[in-house]
């Protein structure tokens, strides 16, 4: 029997595979790849609590999030071909040059 | 189905249509950014009109309450709200125009991004539901994203750009998993309901709840620079271009304010004082960090950001005063964001405005006798900096006074005593400014400055003369609206909150 808290515990594995992602990858493309995980992880959460519930809200949002991460990842991509035209590199570090 | 509500709308309606309209026009060539400029005014305009028709009210509607199924909320609260973020899209049209017209910036879309940011502020501020929120978030971000690293020959902007998109995508990714725990744990994501729910049960039992609102919390710290999430404002307010920075760092900090206020007054209100201790810290850190960024730049852009770090932190005193006196510290955080809009507001649009024709004028040393070439110019940049320093007769001494006697009420003395001494540092890099434009010779200007024409120094002026006035106006003609009417309102859009 595969309860709530399975799902939630997927949930929290995906999340921390994601903050992982984040935190180690240094390639941009890699990097938009964690968020976008993190992103599923929360739309597993979203779907299996609303489902414990009976209440189709949750799954509702969970089509949100997915439109919202396209257009985040929309931005972003744009960004990293600009990125790439300009230093011909998508490596994180690169992005060091403006002093903090 | 009642067809006066949709009065309440009109506001949002009107900003939403604009910037449809203003993407399809902006392929057009005929439309030139002068005209653009207009069309995004008139839009503008309209939603301040609709939106003032109910000011001075205490009233909290939701309207059409079975179509948007109590998602969305028309209040005293957000009406205030809404003025500040719609007047600081027109103040940013007005100054900015000049400034996308010099660059090569020239683009018509950047009024239909401004436009859509607006939209997802007035969202922001509206919303009853945290997904509500979440989108309208979503919405305003994503248009910063592109409008600040929009000029895309320029690489600093795309960096900028960059570094906010990948933090900021985090920290609404924190907002998500907030979202969903707080649905986990109260079976809703309505404010309202969220808030009877909480009401109802014990503390103990509501772990979920408590974390997941500590993640929303993280995001809000992030969105609004606070310590440990402040690095990004940087770099993204150096890269943007000036009135785009200009409308991040008064206008987007206003949008976050008011939907925290609203989340944390009526959500939590049994459980403020959990967080206060973090609060309390970060407050601290905040203004320490801050003061120190703030005196070691040399470029003026990177002061006033770094600057407006330190203002965050005076935001979050009156944040953690909260807990012991609600409605008095609500009312200061309200009335102190007026203040900051118009300070900062007037210091960026005059900085962007200077800097449109030649791209030198940024650092302290360009401005070095700067009073003996522009004396109007420098007197208004004086009175932006003297109210950002909070020096009495600015409006910003206002606000600074009534966080700091807020908190000194709710006993964090040592709160404001660190304030204190933030803006004690604060007037070292404010005066040094003020004091090159005047009391050092003039060597010659290079570059061209502009003159004093046209509408940019026409706007400017009128804010430094709102900064004076709210800050003596009620003693020289004490029937007219002044600070008090300000008072006045903020505590109604406070009462509002707690009708629905």
């Amino acid at each position: 029997m595969i309860t709530l808290t399975h799902y939630l515990t997927l949930t929290g594995i995906l999340f921390s595979l994601g903050i992982v992602g984040v935190l180690r990858r240094k390639n941009l493309l890699m990097l938009f790849f964690s968020t976008e995980i993190l992103l599923n992880a929360v739309n597993i959460g979203f779907a299996a609590v609303s489902k414990y519930y009976g209440d189709l809200s949750g799954q509702i949002f969970s089509f949100f999030i997915i439109a919202i991460a396209a257009s985040e990842v929309a931005v972003g991509l744009g960004l990293l071909v600009l990125w790439y035209k300009r230093s011909g590199t998508i490596d994180l570090d690169s992005l060091q040059m403006m002093k903090g | 189905m009642k067809y006066d509500d949709i009065i309440y709308l009109l506001p949002l309606l009107s900003i939403g249509v604009g910037a449809i309209v203003l993407m399809l026009l902006s392929p057009i060539k005929k439309f030139s950014i002068d005209k653009l400029s207009w069309v995004a005014l008139f839009f503008l305009i309209v939603s301040f009109a609709t939106n003032a028709l109910n000011f001075g009210m205490v009233y909290s509607i939701a309207p059409y309450a079975h179509l948007f199924s109590y998602m969305l909320v028309s209040d005293t609260f957000s009406g205030y709200f809404n003025s500040i973020i719609i007047a600081g899209g027109i103040v940013t049209v007005l100054v900015g125009t000049h400034y996308f017209d010099k660059s090569n910036m020239l683009r018509g879309e950047v009024f239909s991004l401004l436009l859509f940011a607006v939209f997802g502020m007035l969202l922001l501020v509206q919303s009853n539901e945290l997904f509500t929120s979440f989108i309208a978030l979503e919405i305003a971000s994503i248009s910063l994203y592109v409008l600040i690293g929009f000029q895309k020959n320029n690489v600093r902007r795309i960096e900028g750009s960059f570094r906010y998109l990948i933090l900021g995508s985090m920290a609404s990714i924190m907002f998500l998993l907030g979202v969903t725990l707080i649905y986990a744990g109260t079976k809703s994501t309505n404010i309202l309901n969220i808030a009877s729910y909480l009401s109802s049960h014990k503390t103990e039992d509501m772990t979920l709840t408590i974390v997941g609102g500590t993640l929303i919390l993280i995001t809000f710290l992030f969105k609004i620079a606070a310590f440990p999430f402040q690095n990004w404002s940087m770099d993204a307010y150096e890269g943007a271009p000036l009135p785009i920075t200009a409308f991040m760092a008064s206008t987007f900090k206003v949008a976050i304010f008011g939907f925290i206020l609203r989340f944390v007054l009526v959500d939590f209100h049994e459980l403020k004082n959990i967080w206060s201790d973090i609060l309390f810290y970060v407050a601290i850190l905040t203004m320490i960090y801050g003061s120190f960024l703030a005196i070691f730049q040399t470029s003026l852009k990177r002061m006033l950001a770094a600057s407006s770090i330190v203002h965050t932190g005076y935001l979050l005193i009156a944040f953690v005063s909260i807990g012991s006196i609600g409605e008095s510290a609500a009312t200061s955080i309200i009335f102190y964001l007026i203040a900051y809009f118009l300070s900062s507001m007037g210091a960026f649009g005059m900085l962007s405005y200077i800097a449109s024709s030649d791209h030198l004028r940024v650092t302290y040393e360009d401005f070095r006798g700067f009073s003996h070439v522009r004396p109007y110019m420098a007197a208004m940049m004086s009175i932006f900096l003297l109210s950002l320093a909070g020096i009495p007769s600015t409006i910003g001494f206002i606000g600074k006074f009534y966080i700091f006697i807020g908190a000194i009420e709710s006993g964090y003395t040592i709160l404001a005593i660190v304030g204190i001494l933030a803006t004690f540092v604060s007037v070292y890099y404010y005066f040094k400014l003020i004091a090159l434009m005047y009391f050092y010779p003039s060597p010659e200007m290079k570059g061209k400055i502009p003159p004093l024409r046209g509408i940019p120094p026409l706007v400017i002026g009128i804010m430094a003369i709102l900064i004076i006035w709210g800050g003596i106006g009620n003693t020289l003609v004490s029937y007219f609206p002044g600070i008090d009417f300000l008072i006045d309102t903020a505590k109604f859009a406070y009462q509002s909150l707690f009708m629905g």
